[in-house]
C-alpha cells in the first residue's frame, strides 16, 4: 500500500448500486464510480480511466464500442434545468472520446459514433451531437453516418441542442462543418491508444457486478 | 477594468511639468509652488500617469522613476512567435514583417497551423506490407483546434518545408498564382500579348506591379528634372516619399516654381502596371451566399488577418505569423539604457533591468478589522471582497511599507487633510515619518535571529492606536495606520459654494481615493568615491532622496 495519499476527497460510494451490463473485453478501473437504479451497458474494447462517474437515476447508461471515457467525467448528470429535461439517460455511439473533467447532462443525450467531447466540456440535457435521428427506415436503407464531430475544450452545448455531423464546435459556440474525412485515421488513432490503456488500467469489472 | 480594490498606484513625475505649464496657461498662477499643489488622483489627466509598482523602471543616473510614457524603446531582435527565428532587420526591408519560413496561423481561428501528410497513416492491420512505403505524398496545413485544413480552400504542397514559398505559387482553389516575374518573362517572349485580365490581378501580384510601375515613373520625373538617378537610393527613401507627397498635394513648396515637364507623372493603365478596375457585377456572391448561408461567410475579424478581403470563408488564406520584437528600453533625459533583453530569442532573461521594484518601498494596504473571510489557498489569487464603506465612519487601514534598498530610508508621509473631489473624505495618518530597516539578505536574517532585539523602545504601540506610533515593524518592513472617515455620496450634503456640481455620480466616483506624497532619504554609497583612496570610503556616504505621490485606493463608499 502506497503511503502517497491522494488529494482527491474519498471515492463516495454511497447510494444504489446500478444493474451493469458489462462485455467481456471492457476495461474498467475499479476507481470509477457506478451510480444509479438504471441499467449502465458498456460494450467491447472499451476503456474506463479511473474516477469516471456514471450515474443512471435518470435514464439508463449506453456506452459503446471502443469508446474511451477520461478521468473526472461524469455521464449522466443531474441536468441542471431539471423540470425541462426530458426523461432518459445517456448514450454513446462507438468510438466516442471524453475527454478529463466533461460533464454531460442524463436526459436523452445522445453523442454519434467517431465524436470527440474535449477537456471540460458541458454537454446539455437531451443534446445530440453528430447524431441523425436513427429511425429503422433509415438502418434499412443502409444509411451511412459519418458523425465525427469535435467540441472543442471548455465549450457547452446547451440543453436540447442538435448538432450536425462532422461539426466542430469551437471558440464560445461558433460551428464549422470539417469538410475533410480524417475519420479513419482518427479511429485508427484511437484504437491504438485503448491498445496501450488497457495494458497500463488494471481492470476489475467484477467489482461492480 | 476596474481596479482590485486596495490597490496602490504610483504617480510617475514625468507627467508633471506638463500639467504645470497648463496651469499657467489657464489660471493667473497665484504663485502656488508645484510642490504643494495636492495630486488628485481624479484629475483626467492622472489616468495616464498612476501605475502599479511592477509597471515602473528605475533610472540610476536620474534618480527618477521611469514609466513606460517616459521611456524610449529600441529593437533588439526581431523574431517569430512561431518558430522563434531571429529574423535580420535587413530582411524585414526585403520581405516584410512576417515569417517567411512555414510558420502560420489558421485563417478560421488564428491558431497555429501544423503541415502534415495527406494520405491515411498507415493502417497496423496493413503495417509493412511492402516494407518501404514510398513517403512521397501530399502535405497540407491543418489546425488542431477548430480542424480547418488548406485542402479545404483546395491548397496542398509537395513538401512539409518551405511552405511559404509554395504558398506564394498557388491560388485557394489550387490555380497557379502568377507573379509579377512572370508576367515580365511572358512580355519579353511575346510583346504583343495582351495584359491579363483583371481577375487574376490579386492583392499581392497588384502590389509589386504598381510599386515597379511607381519605380519606374519616379526614376523617369527624376532623370528630367535632375538628371540624377535616384532609382539607386531606393523607392523608400525618404526623398522619394516626399515627392510622392508632393505630387498628391498639388506641388509642395508654392512658393518654388519648377520648370519643365518634371513632376508629371502618369497614373497605371493596364493590370501590368497595377490597374484593377471594380467588379461591380455581384450576383455570383448573392448567388453562393443563397447557396452556402451565414455559415460560409466571413467573418469581419476573420478579414482582418487577411491581405485581401473576401467574403466567403474558402477565400481566407493562411495568415503567415506576424513577427514580434524584444525591446530595450531607455531614459528618456538621460540616455541611458534601463531595460535591456538578452538578444537571444530562447532566453527570457534580462542583460539590464531597473525596475522601480528595487529602489522604492513596495506600499500594500488592508483593512485593520477584516470583514471579509479569508480566501482559500486554492482559490488564490482571488482577493476578498470587503464590503462597501459606510459614509462617515471611521476605518482604520495598515499601510505597510516594504524596503528593497540595502540602506535604512527614512520615510515622510503626506496626505491632504480631506481627498480631492466632490466628496472629501477625512484621511490621517497616525505616524507620518518613520524608518525602515534595510533590507538584508535573507539568509543573514536567519541565521541571526536578532528580529526582536532590533525592535525600539516607546516606538511601536502595541495594538493600540496612538497617534505618532508606529503599527508594527518587522525586518525591513514597518507598517502604520491611516484612519478614514468616508465621505457621503449624498449631493446636498456637500457644503453650499459658488459652483455646486450637482451632476449625478460618475463612474467609480464611490471609490475613495487617497493621494499621499512619499518622501523618502537614505544614505547610499557614494558613486563619485568609486576608485578613490580607500581611506575615504567611510565618509563616502551621499545623502539621497525621492519623493512621489502615490493613491491609495481604499475601498467603495456606500450609497445611501
Ligand atoms: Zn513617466
Ligand atoms: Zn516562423
Ligand atoms: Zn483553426
Ligand atoms: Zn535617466
Amino acid at each position: 500500500m502506497s503511503k502517497r495519499h491522494s488529494i482527491l476527497p474519498a471515492i463516495d460510494r454511497s447510494g444504489p448500486r446500478p444493474p451493469v451490463n458489462f462485455s467481456s473485453s471492457l476495461t474498467i478501473s475499479d476507481n470509477a464510480i457506478l451510480q444509479g437504479t438504471h441499467s449502465i451497458t458498456m460494450q467491447a474494447e472499451t476503456v474506463i480511466h479511473p474516477r469516471s462517474k456514471f450515474e443512471s437515476h435518470l435514464g439508463s447508461i449506453l456506452i459503446g464500442r471502443r469508446c474511451l471515457i477520461h478521468e473526472q467525467t461524469q455521464l449522466g448528470a443531474r441536468p441542471a434545468d431539471i423540470d425541462t429535461a426530458k426523461p432518459g439517460g445517456v448514450a454513446l455511439a462507438d468510438y466516442v472520446t471524453i475527454e478529463a473533467g466533461c460533464v454531460i447532462e442524463a436526459g436523452g443525450t445522445e453523442i454519434g459514433e467517431g465524436s470527440i467531447i474535449q477537456a471540460g466540456t458541458k454537454i446539455g440535457s437531451g443534446a445530440r451531437i453528430g447524431k441523425v435521428l436513427i429511425s429503422l427506415h433509415h438502418l434499412e436503407l443502409g444509411v451511412d453516418f459519418s458523425k465525427n464531430c469535435t467540441i472543442t475544450p471548455m465549450s457547452t452545448v446547451a440543453p436540447g441542442t442538435v448538432v450536425p455531423d462532422s461539426t466542430v464546435v469551437f471558440s464560445n459556440g461558433t460551428k464549422r462543418i470539417e469538410k475533410r474525412d480524417i475519420s479513419d485515421q482518427k479511429k485508427i488513432g484511437l484504437i491504438k491508444q485503448l491498445a496501450v490503456l488497457r495494458k497500463m488500467i488494471r481492470s476489475n469489472p467484477d467489482k461492480f457486478k | 477594468m476596474a481596479p482590485v480594490i486596495p490597490y496602490t498606484y504610483i504617480q510617475c513625475p514625468c507627467s508633471d511639468n506638463s500639467a504645470h505649464d497648463n496651469a499657467n496657461d489657464t489660471h493667473s498662477q497665484d504663485s502656488v509652488d508645484d510642490d504643494e499643489r495636492t495630486f488628485d488622483p481624479r484629475a483626467p489627466r492622472s489616468n495616464y500617469s498612476l501605475y502599479p509598482l511592477e509597471y515602473l523602471l528605475y533610472c540610476e543616473d536620474c534618480q527618477q522613476i521611469r514609466c513606460p510614457r517616459c521611456v524610449n524603446e529600441e529593437v533588439v531582435t526581431y523574431y517569430c512567435p512561431h518558430c522563434l527565428f531571429e529574423v535580420p532587420s535587413s530582411n524585414l526591408r526585403s520581405e516584410g514583417n512576417r515569417c517567411t519560413r512555414s510558420c502560420y496561423q489558421c485563417p478560421v481561428c488564428i491558431s497555429p497551423l501544423q503541415s502534415m501528410s495527406m494520405t491515411p497513416s498507415q493502417d497496423p492491420s496493413h503495417l509493412n506490407a511492402d516494407g518501404t512505403a514510398s513517403q512521397a505524398g501530399t502535405y497540407a496545413l491543418f489546425c488542431q483546434y477548430c480542424n480547418w485544413s488548406s485542402s479545404e480552400i483546395g491548397i496542398e504542397f509537395d513538401r512539409p518545408s518551405g511552405i511559404h514559398a509554395q504558398l506564394a505559387k498557388v491560388k485557394n482553389g489550387g490555380e497557379h498564382k502568377i507573379t509579377a516575374k512572370e508576367i515580365k518573362e511572358k512580355r519579353k517572349e511575346n510583346p504583343d500579348e495582351p495584359p491579363i485580365p483583371d481577375e487574376q490581378l490579386d492583392a499581392d501580384l497588384q502590389f509589386s506591379t504598381l510599386k515597379s510601375f511607381y519605380q519606374t515613373q519616379l526614376a523617369d520625373t527624376n532623370t528630367a528634372v535632375t538628371g540624377m538617378q535616384f532609382d539607386s537610393v531606393g523607392f523608400s527613401s525618404p526623398a522619394a516619399l516626399s515627392r510622392i507627397m508632393s505630387l498628391y498635394t498639388g506641388h509642395g513648396h508654392p512658393g518654388r516654381k519648377r520648370q519643365g515637364p518634371s513632376d508629371v507623372m502618369r497614373e497605371a493603365l493596364t493590370t501590368e502596371e497595377g490597374l484593377k478596375t471594380v467588379d461591380l457585377d455581384e450576383s455570383m456572391a448573392i448567388k453562393k451566399l443563397q447557396q452556402l448561408g451565414w455559415d460560409e461567410t466571413a467573418s469581419t475579424q476573420q478579414n482582418l488577418e487577411q491581405t485581401e478581403v473576401s467574403r466567403f470563408q474558402d477565400g481566407l488564406r493562411p495568415i503567415p505569423y506576424l513577427l514580434r520584437t524584444k525591446r530595450s528600453k531607455r531614459c528618456s533625459v538621460c540616455r541611458h539604457i534601463i531595460s535591456k533583453p538578452e538578444n537571444k530569442v530562447q532566453s527570457t532573461r534580462f542583460k539590464i533591468r531597473l525596475v522601480a521594484k528595487s529602489y522604492i518601498p513596495n506600499i500594500t494596504i488592508r483593512p485593520l478589522n477584516p470583514t471579509a473571510p479569508p480566501v482559500p489557498t486554492t482559490s488564490r489569487p482571488q482577493h476578498p471582497e470587503e464590503p462597501s464603506l459606510e459614509p462617515l465612519k471611521p476605518y482604520h487601514y495598515i499601510v505597510t511599507f516594504k524596503n528593497p534598498l540595502f540602506d535604512s530610508i527614512k520615510v515622510t508621509l503626506a496626505t491632504p487633510n480631506t481627498t480631492p473631489g466632490r466628496f472629501s473624505s477625512k484621511v490621517t495618518v497616525l505616524c507620518p515619518q518613520f524608518e525602515v530597516d534595510a533590507n538584508t539578505d535573507m539568509w543573514d536574517d536567519a541565521l541571526k535571529d536578532d528580529g526582536r532585539d532590533r525592535r525600539r523602545k516607546g516606538e511601536e504601540s502595541n495594538g493600540q492606536l496612538e497617534a505618532g506610533k508606529i503599527w508594527e515593524r518587522g525586518r525591513n518592513w514597518v507598517s502604520i495606520v491611516l484612519e478614514v472617515v468616508p465621505a457621503s455620496l449624498r449631493l446636498n450634503n456637500q457644503e453650499p459654494g459658488a459652483d455646486v456640481d450637482k451632476s449625478p455620480l460618475k463612474e467609480d466616483e464611490d471609490v475613495l481615493e487617497i493621494p499621499m506624497f512619499v518622501r523618502m532619504e537614505w544614505e547610499a554609497d557614494s558613486q563619485q568615491d568609486v576608485g578613490a583612496a580607500p581611506g575615504k570610503d567611510r565618509d563616502g556616504r551621499e545623502k539621497r532622496e525621492l519623493a512621489y505621490w502615490c493613491v491609495l485606493g481604499v475601498g467603495r463608499i456606500h450609497h445611501d
